[in-house]
């Protein structure tokens, strides 16, 4: 009898010593936020917040410039060793490469416990064949952003609503020696944030949709009048005469300078914007519809796409996921409040926001539909061909009949 | 001989290090590049073998292009040829006749090669600039504001604007050579045609010329299969930009690999590189021979 | 050739003639001078606007001397910009790269001429190869083969693949130094008992000094420099060198230009340095690993 307490007691106490151990854990996470991004120090506190809500566990923070953290990952993912436990991804085609590689876990069976705040309808570009993947954080969408200031200096008080007024208030600076729009030529995906949103309110977004998947041919009248009315901007001297010699950092710090009445982005400006001297002089706003049959102004580009996945070989499953999850969750909101991005996760209904920040929001919860980003969106071979063209169509090197051609022979039946 | 100088194994052993490093790091990787060159392979799972087909996409596809590519590699080869190395042996000449201050010259005009090319872009990159570079604000400032041009932004002269740092920078290379195989020439063969009253450029026409041939072919050869293989210079300044207007094949194909995830197609056109280099160096030994 | 020219000879000497004053010397010297200029400009210019703020590059004084020397450019392009980092990462990969070159060079140029055997002339040439291999060659294989044992992001990633193609120019150098070595030396060291390490570690080794630092100083510069594999397989901050580190922080700083200077100014001067104490012997190995191809 004394021998079996004894060996129970050991037995229970071995076990004591196990779990012991297995709490102490280390789970490696890969982000692109280094030093100088906007979301460093939100990832900081987020991981600070998840250790201090998980003792035993610690979290190896790993962030790599944008452009290589692209290549570091796709060679982990290639080689399958040496993976992180959970990593930064953006939805769609790039994490879906890695997911037909059998490489990252599947999060359908955790997903409910966190079902009510992240609402079903904010998973899709991370879902393949209705299975989760990925944990989206952050959403952004293509915004006008205008100077209101320099707008009034025309006699306008209100961005335009309709593509004549457009024109004509683009004439109008023009005459008053002001640039209307800021793009880089140089960082050709900033072309694309001009293109997308003629595109969708030419073809509306259902068909949007169907065009990236090769569903539907390129080669009709909406996609050539959106291409058109793309050229329209460059050959009326809209876009600024230098921006093939700029990038999109100098294009935002001369937009924020008042260079540019206007300048079409992604809604994660909002922070920078905000930080400048007078932010009250900025507004955002939507890009006038182009074909009112098709589209309305609230069809939107973007959606949600910066996200977080657990690699499929992760030794931590339960930690890993509940690292993705709620890191996810306090991302969404300290985002959301810096103005770095919108929420993906239902957001604190009390939560203090700059204007612009809930101008932008406004318009999202308006949404009448969106489509990703078509680089988002495609795979990357695709992606690139598609900028490619993007940027023939802005030097004026193609037509919009030899730009649809182009895409027909990319996408179209692909 | 004696035994111990052709024992096997110690030749073996002597032989081990280099041999490694050759097979291991140049000669297989070249195989397994050129079976690479065969499949469809985005870097994840299993390469797909496809045959030919890569080589058929590469020279007939548009959006990849690469007869642009080796457009402006053979330009860039035509114009090392034609300008930077006529200039080089201009150079040299006049140097290795005892001009006052000859080491001087030499050292300056080699430092550029030691300099590293993404210095030298960076550099050039900030004389272009537009608003603030040196090279438009030189213009400005003697009256020809409609000279001035987005070097490397505008399609018609970003790769005219690319090749100018790089035929410079290696100026002072070739001169280099071609002066040390002219201190190399025997000294009574200049004095002997001076003395017989040639001019100098006769000099250095029926004598200097043809006596450093062996090293003007190792420099055209350098120059051409350099411009088929350069890589940094573009990289720095447009990285293939703008439209691909300047883009090399070696630009192109880390584009390919990194960007489109083309891990099949970048072998095509590394395989068709080494090609090209080898095909090129043999044209140009041939014509040097038969010339002779 | 027309040599046979040279044979004629005339008893008038025009010695006189170099010593007259010719308006084309003139011509040439200006054009000297002005190359000189082309050449050094650049350089120049890197060291002025690396002290200077963006007022003075960008319009108040673009060309002059700074007016105010701005040496903070310089401790923020190493506090910031890991400037540092990037030379020791570079300085660590081209020292054990030239230690590496050195090695199987000198012992396979020992066994491709003091040994004796059939077929070391077709392995000579078999190394030559590598001459004319461009290293984009090699890029897509060796990527995958370091991502799959774990080697990307190590200061091996590097070493190996630049020591294998300094390799065959290594060999290059060394033969033409080799041969000069008299075989009596061989002769007399194995009468005194050597064998063939003996030989080569006691006599050979140590007569090729000048090759080293030739081999050394030609792979130093290949390797110091390199941008493409450098680019490729690394994207740790802490394995980065200098050519991909000044890349990555020209994107962050696109519009301060001081510190970019001064990161470039620091990325140079050692090689200038280096250059100014041993411009002959530089300018040496570049002859070397050309003429004797």
């Amino acid at each position: 009898m004394k021998k079996l307490v004894a060996l129970m007691l050991a037995a229970i106490m071995l076990l004591g010593i196990a779990s012991a151990v297995a709490e102490d854990v280390t789970l490696n996470l890969w982000t692109i936020a280094v030093e100088s991004d906007s979301s460093y120090q939100t990832f900081i506190d987020a991981i600070a917040a998840f250790e201090a809500a998980h003792p035993g566990v610690k979290v190896n923070h790993e962030p790599t410039q944008n452009e290589q953290y692209k290549i570091k990952i796709k060679a982990a993912m290639s080689a399958g060793t040496d993976l992180p436990d959970v990593f930064f991804t953006w939805g769609m085609g790039f994490l879906g490469e890695f997911v037909a590689a059998d490489r990252v876990l599947n999060l359908d069976e955790y997903y409910p416990a966190y079902q009510e705040e992240l609402p079903v309808n904010m998973t899709a570009n991370a879902s393949y064949d209705g299975k989760l993947f990925g944990v989206p954080y952050t959403m952004s969408e293509v915004v006008l952003f205008a100077n209101m200031e320099i707008l009034a200096s025309v006699g306008y008080d209100h961005i335009p609503t309709t593509i004549e007024e457009m024109n004509e208030c683009c004439d109008a600076l023009l005459a008053a020696g002001i640039t209307p729009f800021g793009v880089s030529g140089k960082e050709l995906w900033c072309l694309s944030e001009y293109l997308e949103p003629l595109m969708i309110k030419s073809v509306g977004t259902e068909r949007l949709i169907k065009l990236y998947n090769g569903e539907e041919s390129w080669n009709n009248p909406d996609v050539i009048a959106a291409v058109e009315a793309f050229q329209n901007l460059v050959n009326k001297n809209y876009f600024d005469p230098n921006a093939a010699a700029l990038g999109n950092d100098e294009v935002k710090t001369n937009f924020i300078a008042g260079k540019y009445a206007f300048y079409q982005n992604g809604s994660w400006n909002c922070g920078d914007i905000d930080k400048s001297e007078n932010p009250a002089k900025f507004q955002a706003g939507l890009f006038p519809v182009l074909n009112a049959d098709n589209a309305s102004l609230y069809e939107l580009i973007g959606g949600p796409n910066n996200t977080l996945a657990v690699t499929a070989t992760t030794e931590h499953k339960e930690e890993a996921v509940a690292l993705a999850f709620e890191l996810g969750r306090f991302m969404s909101d300290a985002d959301y409040k810096s103005g770095a991005n919108l929420p993906c996760w239902t957001p604190d209904p009390d939560a203090q926001v700059s204007d612009l920040v809930s101008q932008v929001a406004d318009i999202a919860a308006k949404s009448e539909g969106m489509v990703l980003f078509g680089d988002n969106f495609l795979s990357a071979d695709q992606a690139n061909t598609y900028l490619d063209y993007i940027g023939l169509a802005y030097a004026g090197d193609i037509t919009p009949e030899e730009f649809a051609q182009g895409m027909d022979d990319t996408l179209y039946n692909k | 001989m004696h035994r111990p100088f052709s024992y096997k194994l110690n030749i073996f052993l002597f032989l081990l290090p280099a041999l490694i490093l050759f097979v291991g790091i140049l000669i297989a990787p070249i195989a397994m590049s050129a079976y690479y060159s065969l499949t469809e392979w985005n870097g994840l799972g299993i390469p797909k073998f496809i045959g030919l087909q890569n080589y058929v996409e590469l020279f007939t596809s548009k959006s990849i292009n690469i007869m642009r590519a080796l457009k402006n590699a053979m330009l860039l080869a035509v114009l090392s040829v034609c300008i930077q190395l006529p200039f080089a042996l201009l150079l040299a000449l006049k140097l290795s006749r005892h001009v006052k201050g000859e080491r001087w010259y030499l050292a300056i005009y080699f430092m550029p090669v030691l300099i590293s090319s993404v210095v030298i872009g960076q550099l050039w990159i900030k004389i272009y600039n537009p608003e603030y570079g040196a090279l438009n604000m030189f213009l400005r400032s003697v009256g020809l504001d409609s000279w001035t041009r987005i070097w490397l932004g505008d399609k018609n002269v970003a790769f005219g604007a690319c090749l100018v740092p790089i035929l410079w920078q290696y100026v002072g290379y070739h001169m280099l050579l071609m002066y040390a195989g002219i201190k190399g020439m025997p000294a009574d063969l200049n004095e002997a045609a001076m003395l017989d009253g040639c001019t100098p450029a006769q000099v250095s026409w029926y004598i200097t010329i043809p006596y450093i041939r062996p090293i003007l072919r190792v420099s055209v050869i350098f120059a051409v299969t350099g411009s088929l293989k350069s890589f940094d210079m573009i990289y720095v300044l447009t990285n293939g930009g703008p439209n691909h207007a300047t883009e090399l094949p070696s630009t192109l194909m880390i584009n390919l690999l990194f960007l489109r995830n083309r891990y099949g197609m970048g072998s095509t056109i590394a395989v068709m590189l080494i090609v090209l280099c080898f095909v090129f160096a043999m044209l140009i030994n041939l014509a040097f021979k038969e010339e002779k | 050739m027309s040599a046979s020219k040279a044979k004629v000879n005339q008893a008038d000497i025009p010695v006189a003639q170099q010593h007259k004053f010719k308006w084309t010397d003139v011509l040439v010297q200006v054009g000297l001078v002005l190359w000189a200029i082309i050449c050094l400009f650049p350089v120049y210019w890197m060291f002025t606007f690396s002290l200077k703020s963006n007022e003075e590059i960008f319009g108040a004084n673009v060309m002059g001397l700074p007016q105010n020397w701005l040496w903070q450019n310089y401790t923020r392009a190493l506090n910031v910009g890991h400037m540092g980092q990037y030379f020791l990462n570079s300085l660590i990969v081209t020292v054990v790269s030239i230690i590496f070159v050195l090695l199987a060079a000198i012992m396979a140029t020992y066994a491709m001429t003091r040994l004796q055997w059939k077929g070391r002339k077709r392995m000579n040439s078999f190394f030559m190869l590598g001459l004319t291999i461009p290293i984009h060659a090699a890029i897509v294989p060796l990527y995958t083969t370091l991502s799959r044992v774990g080697m990307l992001n190590t200061y091996w990633a590097l070493i190996i693949p630049y020591s294998a193609f300094s390799l065959s120019m290594g060999i290059l150098i060394s033969i033409g130094f080799m041969g000069d070595i008299p075989y009596d030396l061989d002769e007399a060291a194995f009468l005194d008992g050597c064998g063939v390490w003996g030989i080569f570690l006691r006599v050979i080794a140590p007569l090729m000094l000048p090759a080293v630092s030739t081999v050394g100083i030609y792979t130093f510069l290949q390797c110091w420099n390199e941008l493409m594999f450098a680019t490729v397989f690394i994207s740790k901050e802490a394995y980065k060198t200098l050519p991909v580190g000044i890349q990555g922080l020209s994107g962050q700083y696109t519009t301060e230009w001081g510190p970019i200077g001064a990161a470039l100014a620091m990325a140079t001067l050692p090689t200038l340095l280096v250059y100014i104490f041993l411009s002959k012997q530089i300018q040496e190995s570049f002859i070397a690993g050309a003429v004797k191809g």
